[in-house]
């Protein structure tokens, strides 16, 4: 690839975190869901956990999860706005109609999920530590950062997952992006190890890389992981799933320009 | 030289919630002259904004074969998108960037680097008289400057051909002629193709080099303006209403410019090819008839649905 193609290429990128960041800027409804309900969620369950009398372990258990929750769901909506932002306003199909591909609209939006989760991550952190003494850095640095870098790899996996179904459903997608967060809560342990789940639910939480970043953070607190290699495993699966919502990205792309849905859609 | 050739293109949509299947396009072939001004038109439903699409790389055919600027429509549709662009009639942009903001985005999306994009921008908003309103968000804007901007959006990348879908509907008269004069003066000064789909009869006749003319999918007659008024006997309507002896109709029909002569009982109804130039001449003749009164006359233009019903009555070739 010549230099000027890759210039072209990462300004195409750029086009996709430059119009997440507009929005941002622009919805405060989406600045809301950034900032907002991450530190309503925080508050809220390390309050309750105040209350239920739980030892600090258990706290650090459960905020652990809060925190990687709040990165994912963050990291994802990034991702998914951007499409879903281009079909409630009807523009997808003059976006579509430029030579961009589906790697720069993951890749643009990513970026920005990337930004915002960092900020986000980083401030609940350290709220979390004022408010309930919870030391996120006691682990180190370069661990800290793996588990972060593993969780925005996931969210990726979501967010992409949801641009191919706004792709094939329309708006409706953001039912799926909900759904697909929820399911995330109940099966992944975010507030509860995932053996308290019914066993076969509990063989299907380990398909999901988020179980194993959570079990490889809360190693460093004194919760022995099921598996040996959890950040292996979950950096693992989350490529597969990686791979496989990019495939699945592309195919509802072309599948939309087959079937006229991506005109439909704009109209 | 042909920048777009259309072989036996076909396109059926898929049944929508238990309907049937939708037979949008069967078999069209077309080809578009580099540097021509190609109208497509047809009533709601032809199929217009459908082959627009597939020559866009928005919508893949299902069968047949097409190249733009030489690239094929399926497996270089990233090419053709490099080199071409769209915009529609009531085009929608994100609601909340200003004009500015989603010239830059779409410059962004063309791989545009910073300082030719904002030159880039700076001429389109000039050419397009958008200065006043280059940070007015995009719902604040009116239909109107709306359809000025999807129409600089268009041009941000410097297609070789530029489609556009009704670009003028919903405009009113003044802003439409407006337009249509910076399309003409694009393709003149700049030597840029386009193919544009109308309902409008003037406005094609005004721009188009050809026009297709497309009904049920297919197309049913193709050619200049000149030669479809004449195949189809296209043309301004005069009526004469007059008192006096029966009238010989081979007299008007001589004339230049008349295409049909029809006389019955009081009433000539001549079809002409422009009543501005024929009007003067045919009055003359009908008065030269001498025993003649005038009592009336009326100009009636075609509008489409009478050319329609004109082409649907006789079979016709490309």
């Amino acid at each position: 690839m010549s230099f000027l193609n890759l210039r072209k290429h990462l300004i195409q990128i750029n086009a996709f975190a430059f119009k997440n960041w507009l929005i941002t800027r622009k919805r405060v409804f989406h600045l809301v869901e950034i900032i907002f309900w991450p530190f309503i969620s925080l508050v809220s369950v390390g309050l309750l956990t105040r209350f239920l009398g739980v030892d600090s372990k258990m706290i650090e258990f459960v905020l652990i999860g809060v925190i990687a929750f709040s990165v994912i769901q963050i990291g994802q909506s990034d991702m998914a706005y951007v499409i879903l932002y281009s079909i409630w306003n009807k523009s997808l199909k003059h976006e579509m109609a430029a030579p961009i591909n589906a790697f720069h609209l993951i890749a643009g939006s990513w970026v920005m999920g990337l930004f915002h989760s960092s900020i986000v991550f980083l401030l609940m952190c350290v709220f979390s530590s004022l408010l309930f003494h919870l030391n996120f850095f006691a682990s180190g640095m370069a661990r800290l950062f793996l588990f972060f870098t593993g969780l925005i790899f996931f969210a990726a996996s979501v967010g992409i997952s949801v641009c191919a179904l706004a792709f094939r459903f329309g708006g409706r997608a953001h039912v799926g992006a909900t759904s697909l967060v929820s399911v995330l809560i109940l099966l992944s342990g975010i507030y509860y190890p995932v053996e308290v789940l019914p066993k076969p639910l509990s063989h299907v939480a380990y398909f999901i890389p988020l179980t194993h970043f959570l079990e490889y953070f809360r190693s460093f607190y004194g919760f022995v992981p099921k598996s040996p290699h959890p950040l292996l495993w979950g950096f693992l699966l989350t490529a597969i799933y990686n791979f496989i919502a990019f495939c699945l990205l592309c195919r509802a792309i072309r599948n939309a320009r087959q079937k006229g849905t991506l005109v439909t859609m704009s109209e | 030289m042909e920048i777009i050739s259309l072989k036996d293109i076909h396109k059926t949509y898929p049944p929508d919630r238990g309907g049937k299947p939708v037979r949008a396009l069967k078999g069209i072939d077309l080809e578009v002259a580099k540097g021509t001004i190609f109208s497509i038109i047809g009533p709601n439903g032809a199929g217009k904004t459908t082959l627009i699409s597939i020559m866009t790389t928005l919508l893949f055919p299902d069968d047949g074969t097409g190249t733009v600027c030489g690239f094929d429509l399926r497996h270089k549709a990233g090419k053709i998108r490099e080199i071409v662009n769209v915009t529609s009639g009531n085009a929608n942009f994100t609601d909340n960037f200003s004009v500015a903001e989603n010239l830059n985005y779409y410059g962004m999306l063309y791989g545009m680097a910073g300082e030719a994009r904002r030159t880039k921008i700076a001429g389109l908003i000039e050419m397009f008289h958008l200065q006043a309103f280059r940070d007015t968000p995009f719902n604040r804007l009116s239909t109107g400057t709306k359809q000025r901007l999807a129409l600089a959006k268009s041009l941000m990348n410097d297609p070789k051909v530029l489609f556009l879908d009704e670009p003028t509907v919903g405009l009113d008269p003044q802003i439409s002629e407006s337009i249509r004069i910076n399309l003409k003066e694009m393709n003149r000064k700049e030597g840029l193709t386009i193919v544009l789909t109308t309902h409008n009869m003037d406005e094609a006749e005004f721009l188009s080099d050809r026009i297709s003319f497309l009904q049920a999918g297919k197309i049913i007659a193709e050619g200049n303006p000149t030669e479809l008024k004449r195949k189809i006997r296209w043309g301004d309507v005069i009526r004469i209403r007059y008192n006096g002896p029966s009238f010989d109709p081979c007299h008007l029909s001589s004339l230049d410019g008349v295409l049909e002569v029809d006389v019955n009982d009081g009433l000539i109804t001549v079809r002409v090819d422009d009543h501005n130039k024929r009007l003067d001449p045919l009055t003359r003749m009908v008065l030269s008839e001498g025993d003649l009164l005038l009592q009336d006359i009326e100009l009636i233009k075609p509008d489409l649905e009478d050319v329609f019903l004109e082409l649907a009555k006789t079979p016709h070739s490309n």
